[in-house]
């Protein structure tokens, strides 16, 4: 199939590369020249706008930073759109400003299609991504072989914005799932038992879960390299905390823990890995 | 003084009246024109004409959205305001807003404060209410004989911008206190004990405050009519959680009253009193 992909940074490189890997003739556009090289290399063909990379393609992928960001490649794309364009978003935004995007998008003639991914640059980088997919069956049906690149676990959630509610609905549980595991942790150690020793007794238990075995054991071993990026976590809870406001939504597990990780960025933890939530317990109770 | 006023609500009607009283020539528009019916008023076209006849314009509307439109957007008042005018703008808005709007209306020589209120509906009617204002001192103290037409503590607190980021301060305290007082009341009821009878007792001690006076007493009557509607609370609560995040401060407690409001929202009790938080706490 012929691709055009948009957003070239952590996430987006890989995917592009695994959409080369399937046999796909993908064209890429990146604002920063430079991050389409590897691409180039790779057999990729480069476009001098995001019209440019949607012109005379199938399907059209983008994987940028926010909102505005997709609205705008967004548009340009639609400029270039041969009639019947797929037109898919990667990205993590807010599930209005996807359904706003599918509405402005479908009065030009593209099909629009939210469908953020979780499994972070290791699941980029492996085509292991989980992909939740919101819009029409017929943008399903074209996007798949590509989604089939890039991830592993894909799931057709809904119409549009569908994807983007299940992503925040992720972002609530792995947010409080951390945070969940780090004060574990923390009470453990208050508590001068080992906490290892928890982890590997709770692991047979009820609480197991991929964050108690994944994260807990980089908590273990004080790795708190991203992975996933605490500011980026705070940024993905923020969403469903207005999008909660908007509705009239009462969230308060997720509040708490929203105001964890703000009080994660705002003391300088925002590059380290979400877990460093735990030396912010840490800190808090004096168990540094 | 030719004074106009935009925002002929709950607040900004006997805001306007107050400074009629005083001898000043009042001009208004408002969106519905209806709503200025009765005020002894010139009643202007648009923002624009309302600012080109008067030297110094109030305005008191909802959102960020609605004040960047009514000062910046077409036939808004920086397209007829004088340079040298001021407006006062009495608003709950974001302090970065307020900023933005004060730098553009700057490039054409019109001074802006952002003078938020505390006080309620009853303080603009007493004209008692608390101002907190933001933005150049020498501009303040000409319009300080106006201010004190609508209240005795006008507080300088610092540029544009510090208003509003004290209005948030405000309303955090006062939320979170009638989230206090409501769970204490509901504890008191559902202990079994006479909540009227807890309150009257408090009033003596330490944890006496004007939001166990005021909204205390309400939910004690059980009198749940706006007073001040939760809606404009919620609202101001997006705001602050917004300024939080910009800034990197964490507001755990400010993040759990907000959950309380938004149940507050889902129940449809958005244009009732926010002592209706207390019903929130009866639905579990």
């Amino acid at each position: 199939m012929k691709i055009g992909f948009i957003g070239l940074g952590i996430m987006g490189r890989p995917m592009a590369l695994n959409l080369l890997k399937g046999c796909h003739q993908v064209t890429v556009w990146a604002r920063r020249a430079e991050s389409m090289q590897p691409l180039l290399d790779a057999g990729a063909k480069g476009a001098g706008s995001p019209t440019e990379a949607a012109q005379g393609n199938e399907l059209v992928i983008s994987m940028v930073a926010d909102a505005p960001d997709v609205a705008e490649v967004m548009r340009g794309a639609a400029q270039g759109a041969a009639p019947g364009l797929v037109a898919v978003d990667m990205s993590t935004i807010a599930p209005a400003a996807a359904r706003q995007i599918g509405v402005d998008l479908a009065a030009t003639g593209v099909d629009f299609m939210d469908a953020p991914v979780s499994g972070g640059e290791v699941g980029a980088i492996a085509g292991t991504l989980s992909i939740m997919a919101g819009g029409s069956e017929a943008a399903f049906a074209r996007a798949k072989p590509a989604f089939e690149c890039m991830g592993k676990n894909i799931v057709h959630v809904g119409a549009c914005g569908a994807g983007q509610v299940a992503k925040a609905a992720n972002q609530i549980v792995t947010g409080m799932g951390v945070l969940a595991v780090a004060e574990a942790f923390a009470f453990a150690a208050k508590n001068g038992v080992d906490r290892s020793k928890v982890r590997e007794a709770l692991l047979g238990g009820f609480a197991y879960s991929r964050i108690l075995e994944n994260h807990g054991q980089r908590m273990l071993d004080r790795n708190f390299k991203p992975g996933f990026k605490s500011w980026m976590h705070e940024k993905d809870l923020n969403i469903v905390m207005q999008t909660a406001h908007e509705l009239g939504l009462c969230l308060p597990g997720s509040a708490a823990t929203a105001q964890m990780f703000n009080a994660m960025v705002g003391s300088g933890l925002g590059e380290e890995d979400s877990i460093a939530v735990l030396k912010l317990l840490e800190r808090l109770s004096g168990q540094e | 003084m030719k004074v106009g006023f935009i925002g002929l609500g709950a607040m900004g009607r006997p805001m306007a009246l107050h400074l009629q009283r005083a001898g000043h020539d009042l001009h208004v528009w408002a969106r519905r024109p209806e709503r200025a019916a009765g005020l002894p008023a010139t009643l202007c076209a648009t923002p624009a004409e309302l600012g080109h006849r008067c030297e110094v314009v109030f305005t008191i509307i909802t959102s960020n959205a609605d004040v960047e439109t009514v000062a910046l957007g077409p036939d808004g008042l920086s397209d007829g305001m004088a340079p040298g005018s001021v407006l006062i703008d009495c608003s709950t808005i974001a302090p970065d807003v307020a900023r933005k709007i004060a730098a553009k209306l700057g490039e054409r020589g019109i001074h802006m404060l952002d003078a938020p209120v505390s006080g309620g509906a009853q303080g603009a009617i007493d004209a008692t209410l608390a101002i907190m204002a933001g933005g150049d001192a020498v501009v303040l103290e000409r319009v300080r004989p106006l201010l004190e037409c609508l209240g005795q503590r006008i507080v300088h607190i610092g540029p544009n911008g510090a208003g509003q980021v004290a209005k948030a301060c405000n309303q955090m305290i006062m939320v979170a206190a009638i989230e206090a007082a409501a769970e204490a009341l509901r504890l008191a009821a559902a202990s079994g004990v006479d909540c009227a009878k807890v309150k009257q007792a408090l009033a003596g001690g330490s944890a006496a405050s004007r939001v166990l006076d005021v909204m205390g007493e309400r939910m004690v009557r059980r009198d749940f009519a706006a007073g001040i509607e939760a809606r404009l609370h919620h609202k101001d609560f997006g705001l602050v959680l917004e300024a939080a995040r910009k800034s990197g401060v964490p507001v755990p407690l400010t993040a759990t009253v907000a959950q309380q409001l938004n149940a507050l929202m889902a129940q449809g009790w958005g244009r009732d009193d926010t002592a209706s938080l207390l019903r929130v706490l009866e639905l579990t």
